[in-house]
């Protein structure tokens, strides 16, 4: 499946003259239901225990080839004072919120979600994204052209664009270490948290135990997994102390993100059916003033 | 009659499953807890408790003093070859030394079936990458038991406070310093005044000393679950935590009653109070013997520490001249005055200073004595 851009276009040329020809397809779902294997895996991160060492935003950069300050300049704390979001320069950042009255503040890590109903996925017009088997949502630069319609169509927001090159920029988010967990590896923020505040594991085990969790300290947890259903649900999922609400989440449905929109712009080509109704209704209209023009003319002789 | 032997060995069954129950304690019941997430077999009894090694509940079963653990650990069972750290040198003395105000052995080992004490590494894995992820792995493990205390200290998280990166050359040897500390003894100071931002009654003077020699209380009872924190916070006072009355009342209310409105003014004065004097608040003279009891031995009604009588007899009531070994006063009466009645002389019920006029016109106790004085 490794297509390149040349390709893509001779594809896609070769797709319109057949659609025009044909006026009939199958429609395509962008979401993968067919992929999401039981065995897919996720990471339940657990804000009540993060401490915000930030540990897992070096080691992700580290991993991934950019640029980092060394790990000791991890342990300034001052970059709390503003409220961050993933960007180009780090697919994954900590965010701490002040807390009650003599807790400790609560420290959110925020990357991509991985989707099981990506949008990114639905929205991306050349196919550069794919839900890996394992859970990962991945992007492939080859195929992308920048429309940055991903980064509209995410809920969470995540991904990001390389503005600041000129020449092949970017689409920036977190790829689940991809390459490392397919060499049977941590991603890189797992392997590196001291509190385990991120666990590593099959999404269907993580859920168990955290509703386990949930179960037995319900004076600590807020009873909602962030993720089990959100968006259709998602690879990464979230244990709080407070309402998510409250540390920035999104309040979004249990239906997933493409749903609607598919459904819209699927409904619009089902058959062809729609734009040929148009052209029919449009083709009419054109007939009819046509015909009116004539006997106006006819009228007048 | 098989059948009938079947039904009451089935009834002594239940009985003793019941009883067993029972005697887990009312901690262990309320908790949302399943037999068989401690148990291994159906019916767990004191000889067999057949408990599995890992449940995640609070169950230590050793106490031990600081001085019977080991005096240095360390920790290097998570040794890797990409580690970016040193191995940490936990001195185990010290904190077991700290951990006696603050919940003791339990604190850290939150789970330890009868016999000798286990390591983390029992339960925690030391592989992360696992099947099981119902509990931390060891890494985990042993950082959220550290970092529980350590971040209070300052509201940092500094990973060099235990760590010494593998680059950096060592700077001194932690394993010798670790042998070598153990806590600064505590000092306890005379009183503490807490004053109170109220215009009225502002001080609460806290007799620290004679809680602990007059009333006799153990350090733990009034600090058993505190963190370092009470005494080593370095927070700046905006981050420091806003205590509520309750909060605020809290450490004395175990003893004394903080709700009753007229109770106020036992602690709340205007000005400083004074010490807790006996003989002064009461009119009772505690003396060398009764001063060396603990108070509940005679205030037996638990907070309440008014309306006893003071008549001896209403504690000591069967002394009589043939059972009292009057030497404990400090007087050893002689052979005549032997053999009276107690009465005789001690008119007061309180039996204090004796009365000689009934016999001698002008003797004054104590300038003529019925006996010798001696030592007590």
């Amino acid at each position: 499946m490794n297509k390149s851009r040349r390709n893509f276009l001779k594809t896609s040329a070769f797709m319109g003259a057949s659609i025009a020809g044909v006026a009939s397809t199958k429609p395509v779902k962008g979401a993968p239901k067919n992929i999401l294997s039981d065995d897919r895996m996720g990471v339940l991160v657990d804000t009540t225990v993060c401490i915000g060492c930030r540990k897992c935003e070096w080691a992700c950069k580290s991993a991934h080839d950019m640029p980092t300050d060394p790990i000791e300049k991890y342990d300034d704390r001052s970059v709390f004072d503003k409220r961050r979001r993933p960007d180009a320069h780090a697919l994954t950042v900590v965010n701490e919120f002040e807390n009650q009255n003599g807790k400790f503040p609560i420290d959110v890590k925020v990357q991509c979600m991985h989707c099981d109903h990506p949008a990114c996925l639905s929205a991306c017009i050349v196919g550069a994204f794919s839900k890996e088997e394992n859970g990962t949502v991945l992007w492939n630069g080859d195929k992308c052209i920048g429309c940055r319609y991903c980064m509209v169509a995410c809920p969470f927001q995540i991904p990001a664009f390389e503005f600041d090159k000129a020449w092949s920029p970017d689409i920036k988010k977190c790829d689940f270490c991809f390459d490392r967990t397919k060499k049977g590896m941590l991603p890189a923020c797992v392997e590196i948290c001291p509190m385990e505040v991120l666990t590593y594991g099959k999404r269907s085990e993580l859920i168990r135990a955290a509703k386990e969790k949930i179960r037995l300290y319900p004076e600590r947890y807020v009873d909602h997994i962030l993720g089990e259903h959100e968006v259709g649900g998602t690879s990464w999922m979230y244990l709080s102390s407070k309402d998510f609400a409250q540390l920035d989440f999104p309040k979004l449905g249990k239906n997933a993100a493409p749903g609607v929109t598919e459904a819209i712009q699927h409904g619009i080509f089902a058959y062809f059916i729609p734009p040929i109704a148009i052209y029919a209704l449009l083709g009419g209209v054109m007939w009819l003033n046509k015909n009116r023009k004539h006997e106006e003319h006819g009228g007048d002789e | 009659m098989k059948n009938i032997l079947l039904i009451l060995f089935a009834f002594i069954l239940i009985g003793n499953v019941n009883a067993q129950v029972k005697k887990m304690g009312s901690s262990h019941s309320q908790k949302a807890l399943e037999c068989s997430n401690c148990h291994s077999c159906d019916i767990p009894t004191k000889e067999n408790p057949c408990l599995k090694d890992c449940p995640r509940e609070v169950i230590a079963t050793t106490k031990q003093k600081p001085e019977e653990g080991p005096d240095v650990i360390v920790i290097n069972k998570l040794k890797g070859n990409e580690d970016l750290y040193k191995e940490v040198t936990f001195s185990h003395r010290l904190h077991a030394e700290m951990s006696e105000m603050s919940g003791g052995c339990i604190t850290c080992h939150h789970y330890n079936p009868p016999g000798k004490i286990i390591g983390c590494d029992n339960c925690h894995n030391t592989s992360r990458k696992r099947e099981d992820v119902n509990r931390p792995d060891l890494k985990g493990a042993y950082h959220r038991q550290c970092m529980d205390c350590h971040r209070q200290w300052s509201g940092n998280v500094e990973c060099g406070a235990c760590h010494q990166l593998k680059a950096k050359e060592p700077v001194k040897d932690k394993l010798q310093a670790g042998v070598k500390k153990s806590h600064p003894k505590v000092e306890t100071p005379e009183k503490i005044n807490y004053r109170t931002p109220k215009a009225e009654g502002k001080n609460v003077v806290f007799f620290h000393k004679e809680h602990i020699e007059l009333f006799r209380l153990d350090c733990q009872s009034c600090h058993s679950n505190e963190g370092c924190v009470k005494c080593h916070d370095q927070r700046p006072a905006s981050k420091k935590p806003k205590m509520s009355v309750d909060m605020k009342h809290k450490a004395c209310s175990s003893c004394h009653d903080t709700k009753a409105k007229d109770n106020c003014v036992t602690c709340h004065n205007d000005k400083e109070a004074k010490g807790f004097n006996h003989l002064v608040s009461t009119g009772f003279n505690l003396g060398t013997y009764h001063s060396k009891l603990s108070c509940v031995r005679c205030h037996t009604t638990q907070g309440k520490f008014t309306g006893l009588n003071k008549n001896c007899n209403s504690c000591h009531g069967n002394w009589t001249k043939e059972n009292f070994n009057h030497k404990v006063t400090g007087l050893v009466l002689d052979d005549i005055h032997l053999e009276f009645d107690c009465e005789s002389c001690h008119t007061e019920k309180t039996y204090s200073n004796p009365d000689c006029t009934s016999c001698h016109d002008d003797y004054k106790y104590p300038t003529n004595l019925p006996g010798k004085k001696v030592k007590r």
